[in-house]
């Protein structure tokens, strides 16, 4: 139940930012034919589990903190691409390699990929069978443990702190 | 009065012009890059980017009002889908023998499964139903 009116609040905001005003009037219609949207789909959330209001109202600071993190890493990432592209001749060396990710859920695993795929220079392929890690393509693999610091310490405390 | 709308306006202008550079760039790295992989990580990266400061042009000139605010969902929207995508297109070359280009130094993926057209196929598509059985 609890969940329910989680994702009824969440889906009355994106109705909303949809409808393009934000007033109570379009919330409350939003929130009213959210749960019969969750309902057909309900196996795609996880029900089983019991979650409470005050942990996921906390995160909400240091979601904030990823999603600035996240924009500042987006222009880079482009930066970094675009010098590449401009170059007279191109000279890379890709590659793809296996990054141990110390995420469990899949939440925090979806979110460490789409972080890594929007970051400098990577891109995720898949996620292995035992979810222990990913294979990232690089666009230039000069030293495959740096790639794989960067990723352990930069960006997976982020998400880690945000979504598990 | 006169001076803010003139302001807004340079500003809507530069992120404007700023996207389209972006967007620019991300065809020209589609037309340049070596193969399937690298392709992407212009398209993507540089294509949620550049789609997002054309968006921040348009918040820039129309304010928060409807228009503003749909711009920015569709910005956030964007921003969720492209790297899925990437995914989903990166995996199911990789899956279909799309190999990388003759630059490329490390496979680590190569080892994980069979490509669905070499002789273990059959086995390949054996361990995607117990995949299904899983779930």
């Amino acid at each position: 139940m609890k969940r329910y009116v989680l994702y009824s609040i969440a889906l009355g905001f994106v109705w909303c930012f949809v409808h393009g005003v934000v007033n109570l009037s379009n919330f409350l219609i939003g929130a009213m034919i959210g749960p019969f949207l969750i309902r057909p789909f309900k196996e795609l959330y996880s029900f089983g589990e019991e979650i409470s209001y005050r942990e996921k109202l906390n995160r909400i600071p240091k979601q904030i903190h990823y999603f600035s993190i996240l924009i500042v890493e987006i222009v880079k990432a482009s930066i970094v691409v675009a010098k590449i592209v401009l170059q007279p001749k191109i000279d890379i060396k890709p590659g793809i390699i296996a990054v141990p990710i110390r995420a469990k859920t899949d939440v925090g695993i979806t979110a460490i990929a789409n972080t890594i795929t929007l970051t400098p220079g990577t891109l995720t392929i898949d996620v292995s069978n035992d979810k222990s890690a990913l294979y990232v393509h690089c666009i230039d693999i000069d030293n495959a443990k740096e790639i794989r610091d960067s990723i352990k310490d930069d960006l997976e405390e982020y998400v880690l702190e945000a979504f598990e | 009065m006169n001076n803010i709308t003139f302001i807004q306006d340079i500003l809507s202008n530069f992120f404007f012009i700023a996207g389209m550079f972006f967007v620019f760039l991300g065809m020209l790295g589609l037309y340049r890059l070596p193969d399937v992989y690298n392709r992407l990580h212009a398209t993507t990266k540089i294509g949620t980017l550049g789609a997002f400061g054309v968006m921040m042009g348009i918040v820039v000139k129309l304010g928060f009002g409807p228009m503003g605010i749909k711009a920015i969902t569709v910005g956030l929207f964007l921003l969720l889908t492209a790297p899925v995508a990437a995914h989903m297109i990166s995996r199911a070359a990789h899956r279909h023998g799309v190999g990388l280009c003759e630059e490329s130094t490390l496979d680590d993926y190569g080892k994980t499964y069979c490509p669905m057209n070499s002789s273990c196929a059959v086995k390949h598509e054996e361990t995607i139903e117990d995949e299904h059985d899983q779930m």
